[in-house]
């Protein structure tokens, strides 16, 4: 066989993973999916039904009495300590950008941008480990009472405060896992910015700020909203950091910020262990359904932004 | 070789210009006629290398001043000192003094320089905005209390672009041929109404018609304007010049009427370097 | 007109005889902002190291090294000996298909299947590892009937490092410059011999980044390992198929939950492990880089 056609046949799996990916958890949660239909996703309530009583059949399933699955509460999770992350990302992320690409000088540069950078190796654990034993209970003790007495007037800002786990929380530790993402990207695309557009921008009277203001950031917005959306996509499918603090919650929206939430990914491995006592087995097809939405979401995402960067004509690292 | 109707052309548009011929030998001929720049003692490092040496020249007003010399003699290097933007550069240094309308322009705010010596380079580059935004710029930074729409259009007219791009305003400023950008950028210099424009061999990237364009642009320009461009194009500073600046290594070396320079240099060296024996 | 005295158009201009206060102000509050970022995220990294380092310094005894877990006190030896194996099976299995794929776009690159492999690569990126672990579950686990085990655990792995591999590869290969394949392809060498002889040899460096990040990445994953290597308090006995091993990051989650404070030390021990690890590995990698 030609060397090109073995490598085209081998390289092809990588391909075919992905739709490998989706078709098995389609297949195996096609039960689920007759079963829970569009309520799934508008409901909030996981119930696994009386372990202990007999099997039941619903809508051709055999499932046991009682069993009904929704989701709702899950994807208000999982949506707003997404959103908390990325609008807390932006900013800090354009910021330390513009520091790294413009006011470190250039010998230096290297070893600042790595600082950062390996705040994108440290794995999702090891963030949740810090969260758990270090950040909830400064938060729970200090920062979140603080902030209900003197900003509670603001909607969801009020209330109370929990123990430091929560939406909050989950927010501020997803906000430093994707920044790193936002930062290196939109740093390189700055620094790749052509001298001749800074100087044109001096020599009409504007400072080093305002050329960067006026003329840089709008020259790199389309390679900005790539690398969020990049980033959204990552912090949707975070898990084990949000399951260490985000307190899991259980059929209920949160009522305020400091509230306990779960997001799908989370949910999924803290329900594996309860949903194989389902003896008919819906359970476990039912979270599979819950990753199968997961995916779904992750692909339209990623697709969407990685489109958007190939148009602007800018090359995004593929580092994590 | 050089006519000599051509070459005097820049004297025939300026009225009753008092004598520029009278001081023979001196290369530092000094313009009677009102003085934007006076420079001094102008001395110019990059790192530990010395660029400028002891350089010394007036630049009048309502003139078109040429800088003329070899690569790396130094030219672009003091038009560049000219509105300090040559600070932007590492490891860069000056000594000397150079005064506009006598106020040392170390110690003003530069921003302030900058939106009254504004420059053009060598090759065009519009920002990624629309046209009118491009034109804008300069006047949106500083703070520009007036109209902004005459503005842009009084600017886009003195650069002989308006005609052109009048029903595209909003249209992106890359989607402009190269000549065009050039003249656009010449019109984003000169809407913040810089008292001195700076070009640093504006038209070497351009193609013989769109130079000869902005050629006359300049000349029509210097009535409301005075203006000092960086050339390595002879027949160009002969062309359209009134004063000629020859500078060698860092030095220098002439600065005269450029009628006078072209036709009867001082230093065997300017002779050397206009009839083609280098550079 | 500007040539007699210059100053009347500054009277359009605010602030002509300095840059007017208002915008010195923006410019120092914008530094700053920019530079408070920076401290944030700089900050903030220090504390988590300083939190795995310290607790973990205290927590690493020889001891936790050299035994097996017992219940939750012991060692980490069965830990580490799992992280190591799936680490390493996770990238040999990647390698074979991340290698051809990023070949492929690099080399062979008309026609639309490299765009796609590419394009899907970048997707693959992005998808949870929880889904590609439960991916796992319900395929090798439940359907084939490995159980928890090495090999489910490794493929798992693999999945997650195919993108990272085959990219880097694909990108070292493309920085090789033209004029040497075309040299021996004029000299009669065969496709084949082309990639092993000239090209691979040179792109090696790039490839090798590839690798250390997907090993980085393989030895930080926790969850599609819940699903697919579970967990055991032994050492590997060998079996591909139905025997769990132990993983490090099994040990933070799961035992810095537990009230026992050995069970706690045992958590420090292995963040400090496996960040260590990570961080050598990242360092190594930038190193590798030009």
């Amino acid at each position: 066989m030609k060397f090109r056609h073995f490598m085209a046949a081998l390289g092809s799996t990588v391909a075919a993973v992905l739709l490998i990916i989706v078709a098995f958890l389609g297949v195996y949660a096609w039960p689920a999916m007759r079963l829970n239909g569009f309520h799934f996703l508008f409901e909030n309530s996981w119930n696994l039904g009386g372990l202990y009583a007999n099997p039941i059949t619903v809508h051709g399933q055999q499932i046991l009495p009682g069993a009904h699955y929704g989701i709702l509460f899950l994807i208000v999770g999982t949506v707003l300590s997404t959103a908390i992350a990325v609008a807390l990302a932006v900013p800090v992320g354009v910021g330390a950008a513009i520091f790294l690409a413009e006011a470190v000088p250039q010998a230096a540069r290297r070893w600042f941008s790595f600082f950062v950078e390996l705040l994108a190796a440290i794995p999702s654990v090891v963030f949740g480990l810090w969260g758990y034993v270090v950040v909830i209970p400064f938060l729970g003790h200090h920062v979140f009472p603080f902030m209900a007495k003197w900003i509670g007037f603001v909607p969801f800002f009020g209330g109370s405060t929990g123990s430091g786990y929560g939406l909050l929380t989950s927010g501020l530790v997803l906000t430093l896992m994707i920044v790193p993402l936002i930062t290196a990207t939109l740093r390189d695309a700055l620094v790749s910015q052509p001298e001749m557009l800074r100087e044109g921008a001096i020599a009409l009277g504007a400072s080093r700020f305002e050329t960067l203001r006026t003329v840089l950031l709008p020259g790199v917005r389309r390679t900005l909203i790539g690398s969020t959306i990049l980033a959204t996509g990552r912090a949707l499918g975070e898990t084990m950091a949000v399951l260490m603090i985000s307190g899991n919650a259980l059929n209920y929206l949160p009522q305020n910020i400091y509230a306990p939430i779960s997001t799908m990914a989370s949910f999924i491995v803290s329900q594996l262990d309860s949903a194989l006592q389902d003896p008919t087995g819906m359970a476990v097809r039912s979270l599979a359904e819950v990753a199968l939405v997961l995916c779904l979401i992750s692909i339209v995402v990623n697709s969407f932004a990685r489109l958007l960067i190939r148009f602007s004509g800018e090359q995004v690292r593929v580092t994590p | 070789m050089l006519r000599p109707g051509r070459m005097i052309r820049g004297m025939e548009e300026t009225p009753a210009a008092p004598g520029p011929e009278h001081k023979e030998a001196d290369p530092h001929a000094f313009n009677p006629k009102v003085t934007r720049f006076r420079v001094r003692g102008l001395n110019a490092y990059y790192g530990a290398k010395q660029v400028l040496f002891d350089v010394q020249m007036d630049i009048g007003a309502g003139e078109i001043t040429a800088m003329i010399g070899p690569s790396g003699c130094g030219k672009s290097t003091f038009l560049r000192n000219l509105n300090r933007i040559n600070e932007t550069v590492s490891g860069a240094r000056t000594e000397g003094e150079i005064l506009l309308d006598d106020q040392n322009i170390m110690r003003m705010d530069v921003s302030a320089l900058r939106r009254r010596v504004g420059m053009v380079f060598q090759r065009p580059n519009p920002f990624p905005k629309s046209i009118f935004d491009n034109v804008a710029y300069g006047l949106r930074i500083n703070g520009y209390k007036k109209n902004l729409s005459e503005s842009v259009e009084h600017s886009l007219r003195r650069a002989a672009l308006w005609e052109e791009v009048k029903d595209q305003l909003h249209k992106s400023a890359t989607a402009l041929s190269g000549g065009q950008q050039q003249r656009l950028c010449i019109a984003r210099a000169l809407a913040v109404d810089p008292e001195v424009l700076l070009l640093d061999e504006p038209c070497s990237a351009l193609d013989p018609v769109t130079t000869a364009k902005i050629e006359e642009l300049l000349v029509q320009l210097k009535q409301t304007c005075t203006i000092v461009i960086v050339t390595h194009n002879m027949q160009q500073a002969a062309r359209v010049s009134d004063f000629t600046a020859f500078l060698l290594e860092g030095r220098l070396i002439e600065y005269q009427a450029t009628p006078k320079l072209f036709t009867n240099p001082a230093d065997p060296r300017t002779e050397a370097y206009i009839t083609g024996r280098f550079g | 007109m500007s040539t007699v005295s210059g100053n009347e158009s500054a009277a359009a201009f605010p602030g002509a005889a300095g840059r007017a206060f208002g915008r010195r102000f923006w410019d120092f509050a914008g530094w700053s902002i920019c530079g408070l970022a920076f401290v944030l995220l700089g900050g903030a990294m220090l504390w988590i190291m300083a939190m795995v380092l310290l607790r973990g310094f205290h927590a690493l005894t020889i001891e936790v090294l050299t035994h097996v877990t017992e219940g939750y006190a012991g060692g980490l030896l069965n830990a580490i000996e799992g992280t190591l194996i799936l680490g390493v099976g996770g990238i040999l299995l990647a390698l074979p298909p991340g290698l051809a794929a990023g070949i492929y776009m690099a080399e062979f690159d008309n026609g639309r299947l490299a765009p796609t492999i590419r394009f899907l690569a970048d997707v693959l990126v992005g998808v949870p590892s929880i889904v590609i672990g439960y991916f796992g579950y319900v395929t090798m686990v439940v359907a084939f009937g490995w159980k928890f085990s090495v090999a489910a655990g490794s493929i798992a792995l693999a999945i997650i490092s195919l993108p990272y591999i085959c990219r880097t590869t694909e990108m070292a290969i493309r920085q090789v410059p033209r004029s040497l394949r075309e040299a021996a392809y004029a000299l009669g060498a065969s496709e084949g011999q082309v990639a092993t002889g000239v090209y691979l040899p040179v792109a090696l460096p790039g490839v090798l980044t590839g690798v250390l990040l997907a090993l980085a990445i393989s030895v930080g994953e926790t969850a599609p390992l819940l699903y697919t290597a579970g967990w055991s308090n032994y050492l590997w006995t060998g079996h591909l198929t139905n025997e769990p091993v132990g993983y490090l990051t099994y040990a933070i989650w799961a035992f810095i939950t537990e009230p026992f404070a050995g069970a706690h030390a045992l958590a420090y021990a292995a963040a400090l492990l496996v960040t260590v690890f990570v961080l050598i590995i990242s360092i190594l990698s930038r190193l590798f880089v030009k």
